[in-house]
């Protein structure tokens, strides 16, 4: 045993050494940034890497032909990453100063990497702010200097089932949060549904559920001056109202994991709140057409929530004005268009929804109409940190008897003591 | 073959023998279909639909036989390259673990030279570090030493374990000593009594280094995903990870899928390595 | 009185021994050591001046740049009610999991290298099989078994008349079934290590044990267990090191839920680090290290060899 105290004592030693040459920050704190200088004229030359995560990296090279037709100087080198992971790939690469040129990165992600400095600020001379969706866009702002554009968007909406709602005669979406209650009340007690609704009883990524009725109740995450405002009125009577559905019993506390899609099919839950990707999930589950979607009800707003892909120019990158020439290729509304039809994913650009093959679509359109009033969360460093601190309350508040402004108080002191990360 | 049966004298236990072991195989057997149910699953839901995966409650025998899971794997995927950067990449890792581990587990357990007790509460306050903690320093130090993308950043960092070196030294100690000794009398060097006396007595513990480092190494995934920064380094579970699990949704028929192709190679070198359990010193070594 | 050269010369060649010895054991291990201290060592300290840091993702770029904190961290750990949380339930998995991991994984190897005389390949393949099939699949047929209407085991309890419980959704029975859950797990890598472990017993020990007329239980107890000390040591302090490690159960089927009671202290430090608080999630990292050689150091009191 006496060979423990020996490596232990040593161990001690250098870490006191090494502790003493940690020499300390800088009194930086928030710095804004401003606008990336500008991207030379004419077309990109060169080699120009890219990360894009799962199906996106697969199909990503069908859209580097267009552009190297126009840049023949130039190739791209698409390398796909999985997602699972992709948040540590990019860290870790940022790290070790190991980037490649462009990188699709997670709207939620955008502020803890724009703060480590590896992220180049958009240039203002190749990119508009006012093509993209305004919610969208937000997610590359950090402390007021984008540090990227928005690739890809999704939104969250209310999934029906069709033949329940018909049942309990609900004819039109609902459209206040009266209604709302109304029509889920009526998708159980007269549709057939053992729930009307089956609404994230908490767990992983549940204040994407949550949120959209803090924000349609006139609420926001932080007030003006940066502080937390998950303890304001408004946002108390949001939780109150996401509660009283479990309260109810309109709402499922306790759903099995992978049960949510067969019961919808089945009948037994009446409708749930999910993003475009469901359209996908439903099909192969054979229910097309026989579910409908609507928009959030409007109470101050009929705001939801927006996720999804924004692209990044690495200050690392080898060339980085071919990078950007690429990545303002890709927001182009044609390639934009082009890229929904090659794998679905929806425009991040407003104008590109003017192709035909999204405005035919209604379920499409109700995505669409509900992208011009959806917001995403602020982008400071720690929010996945506030968030799943978030998730745990609202388990606490759906499954115990926590009030809502208890709720809300705590939500507030952990946001708080948290921080914003600088 | 086992020690304990070869030693019972067969005249008198004969009939209460037969049905112990009956019992023994019935209990045995009921325990097996426990264990092997979830990997049965496994492998029936990789021919179903996605549907029919996604289904509650979930079905054993598929519906409708498909094959579409592996045709959408081999179809989007460089097979045959990620195979070989995950062959090459396990197999130097196992054979590094093997000689450099029992190597100095040798050293550890039977010699006594200056610096031995430090060496052995290093090793093992190491294997007590939780992993994840290591994870981005050690990152940071292969890429300063221009390591990544490379086959020598994938392997170098798990050449040796401090597990291995562990699992090596309490074997070799339950290796009687006076084996050692009279070899040493005999004239014999260190080296050659490690290889002729402790290698071959350490078959067992060898074949089980040798399958713990194989898996651990085949299934790695966040390493060799930081690692390689270009698609031809990927090994297969990062590659497989990259059309199944999406940015909101999974794709359970090609998880499945994978994980059937992955596990393959690893139950092919289990089933190589584990007849070499019952061949150690109980009929080798130790007249 | 010709003792006095020969002491020398004895002496002589005691240290010429000793210095041989010293380069023999090096030599064995110094390419093992070379290597572990460049990638383990390494690292390891780097870590662990990482915790006496308020070192954040952000600080990847210039991480020189970051506050010694001395330790701060370390305060902040033990006033987390999460850790503490987590710590409560990880001591649990460890204290009910590793005795029935190890009595399963020793019961099943017993019975495999005793006896057995049919199918010996299939039954150590099979028994090993958890190890290899990925934990996602293990998770989805796992979930389905424990399924409250619909699951096998409810389904069992049902048929003698027990109305099953929501398993993975009651913070009481979440985190005993992951327990068992971690043990079916686990038990065939045990296996492995204990059929090794009992083959290395000489059969010359069991056959004097039987000329002394010893039974099959005293052979067990006086040859077996003694002699599959060292084995057990390594096994014990392994599986403790893993358990208190424990996550990718709580990760795949329950995200720590519900109400945290599956919330094990590496999941939360894995959070941490996903979070990007890098001093803070090192900090409780060797918090946890330290949890991991006090349990260690008993095992090696209690399981070491009476004769050394």
């Amino acid at each position: 045993m006496r060979g423990w105290t020996r490596p232990v004592a040593a161990l001690g030693l250098a870490t006191a050494l090494l502790a003493v040459a940690a020499c300390g920050r800088d009194a930086e704190g928030a710095q804004d940034e401003g606008p990336g200088t500008a991207v030379s004229d004419g077309p990109a030359t060169g080699e120009i890497n890219i990360w894009a995560m799962g199906a996106e990296g697969e199909k990503l090279s069908a859209l580097v032909d267009g552009f190297t037709k126009d840049n023949p100087g130039a190739t791209v080198k698409v390398t796909p990453i999985p997602w699972d992971g992709a948040h540590d790939k990019i860290s870790t690469a940022i790290a070790g100063g190991e980037t490649p040129d462009v990188a699709l990165i997670g709207t939620t992600w955008m502020g803890e990497f724009a703060r480590t400095g590896g992220l180049d600020p958009t240039p203002e001379n190749l990119i508009k702010p006012a093509d993209f969706y305004p919610g969208a866009w937000d997610t590359t702002v950090v402390n007021g200097t984008s540090y990227g554009v928005p690739w890809y968007v999704e939104t969250r909406l209310f999934y029906v089932n069709s033949d329940v709602a018909r049942k309990a005669g609900v004819d039109t979406p609902p459209s206040s949060w009266e209604e709302l209650k109304a029509a889920i009340t009526a998708m159980q007690d007269k549709g057939g549904a053992d729930w009307g609704v089956s609404l994230q009883p908490g767990k992983t990524g549940s204040w994407q559920s949550v949120l959209p009725f803090v924000w349609q109740n006139g609420g926001a995450i932080q007030r003006d001056d940066g502080s937390f405002a998950f303890d304001t009125p408004e946002a108390t009577a949001a939780l109150e109202y996401y509660k009283s559905f479990f309260t109810e019993k309109l709402s499922p506390a306790d759903l099995p994991q992978g049960a949510l899609e067969p019961d919808f099919v089945k009948g037994k839950i009446g409708s749930f709140i999910s993003g475009p990707w469901h359209i996908g999930i439903l099909k192969e589950q054979g229910f097309e057409g026989k579910y409908e979607v609507w928009n959030m009800p409007t109470k101050v707003s009929g705001t939801s929530f927006v996720g999804g892909g924004d692209l990044a120019v690495f200050k690392d990158a080898k060339n980085r004005d071919g990078a950007w020439k690429f990545v303002s290729y890709l927001s182009r509304p044609d390639v934009q268009a082009t890229w929904f039809q090659t794998i679905g994913d929806l425009p991040a650009v407003k104008s590109a929804w003017e192709d035909p093959a999204l405005k035919a679509d209604p379920m499409l359109a109700a995505f669409g109409t509900q992208l011009n009033d959806a917001k995403s969360p602020p982008t400071i460093a720690t929010w996945d940190q506030i968030a799943a601190g978030f998730d745990d309350l609202m388990e606490q508040l759906v499954k115990t008897d926590m009030t809502a402004a208890e709720m809300a108080k705590s939500a507030q002191e952990q946001a708080t003591s948290i921080g914003t990360g600088g | 073959m086992s020690a304990v049966t070869t030693v019972d004298s067969p005249a008198k236990r004969r009939p209460r023998d037969r049905v112990a072991k009956l019992v023994l195989h019935a209990v045995l057997a009921v325990g097996l279909l426990v264990m092997v149910g979830p990997f049965l699953w496994m492998l029936l839901s990789s021919f179903k639909s996605e549907g029919e995966i996604r289904e509650v409650p979930p079905t054993w025998w598929p519906r409708r036989l498909t094959i579409g899971n592996y045709a959408d794997l081999f179809d989007r995927l460089d097979f045959p390259a990620y195979f070989t950067n995950s062959v090459v990449v396990a197999t130097a890792v196992t054979a590094g673990n093997l000689v450099l581990c029992s190597a100095a587990g040798y050293a550890l357990a039977k010699m006594r030279f200056p610096g031995r007790g430090t060496l052995l509460g290093l090793v093992l306050g190491t294997v007590m570090v939780p992993g994840m903690v290591t994870f981005v320093p050690l990152f940071v130090l292969v890429s300063k030493m221009g390591l990544t993308n490379t086959f020598a950043g994938l392997i170098l960092p798990f050449l040796v374990g401090a597990f291995g070196v562990f699992f090596m030294r309490q074997f070799i100690q339950s290796i009687p000593d006076e084996l050692i000794e009279s070899a040493r009398i005999d004239g014999a060097g260190e080296v050659r009594i490690f290889w002729r006396i402790i290698l071959p007595l350490c078959r067992p513990a060898l074949a089980t280094l040798g399958i713990l480092t194989f898996l651990g190494s085949w299934n790695n995934f966040l390493w060799p995903l930081v690692i390689a920064t270009t698609e031809d380094k990927y090994t297969l579970p990062v590659a497989l990870a990259l059309y199944s699990v999406g940015q909101n949704e999974t794709d359970y028929g090609l998880l499945l899928a994978g994980s059937v192709v992955v596990v393959v190679p690893v139950l092919v070198v289990f089933i190589l390595l584990q007849r070499h359990f019952v061949r150690g010193i109980a009929t080798t070594g130790l007249k | 009185m010709t003792a006095r050269p020969q002491d020398a010369a004895l002496r002589r060649g005691r240290r010429a021994a000793r210095l041989r010895r010293a380069v023999t054991g090096w030599g064995f291990v110094s390419p093992f050591t070379i290597l572990f201290a460049v990638f383990m060592a390494g690292p390891v300290l780097i870590s662990l001046a990482m915790s006496f840091t308020d070192m954040r993702s952000a600080d990847v770029r210039d991480p020189l740049g970051v506050n010694f904190v001395g330790l701060d961290q370390y305060a902040k750990v033990f006033g987390d009610p999460l850790f503490l949380k987590a710590s409560g339930n990880t001591a649990f998995f460890v204290l009910v999991g590793v005795p029935l991991t190890m009595a399963a994984g020793l019961a099943v190897a017993l019975g495999l290298n005793s006896g057995l005389t049919r199918f010996k390949t299939v039954f150590r393949v099979g028994y090993y099989l958890p190890v290899v099939t990925s934990i996602v699949a293990v998770s989805v047929v796992w979930r389905f078994l424990l399924q409250p209407d619909t699951g096998l085991v409810n389904g069992l309890l049902g048929l003698v008349g027990v109305d099953g419980p929501n398993w993975l959704d009651d913070e009481n029975l979440s985190l005993p079934s992951l327990v068992v859950m971690a043990a079916w797990r686990n038990l065939g890598f045990q296996m492995v290590i204990f059929l090794a472990g009992l083959q290395a017993i000489p059969a010359n020990l069991y056959e004097a044990a039987r000329l002394d007329g010893a039974s099959r239980r005293q052979q067990f107890r006086h040859v077996t267990l003694p002699m599959l000390r060292p084995t057990m040591l390594f096994v014990a302090v392994i599986t403790t090191i893993s358990y208190l490690q424990f996550f990718e159960e709580s990760y795949v089927m329950t995200q720590g839920g519900p109400l945290n009671s599956t919330l094990s202290v590496s999941f939360h430090v894995f959070k941490q680090f996903g979070f990007g608080n890098y001093g803070y999630a090192s900090a409780m990292s060797y918090v946890l290290f330290v949890a991991i050689v006090a349990l260690s150091l008993l095992w090696f009191r209690l399981l070491k060899r009476k004769d050394q």
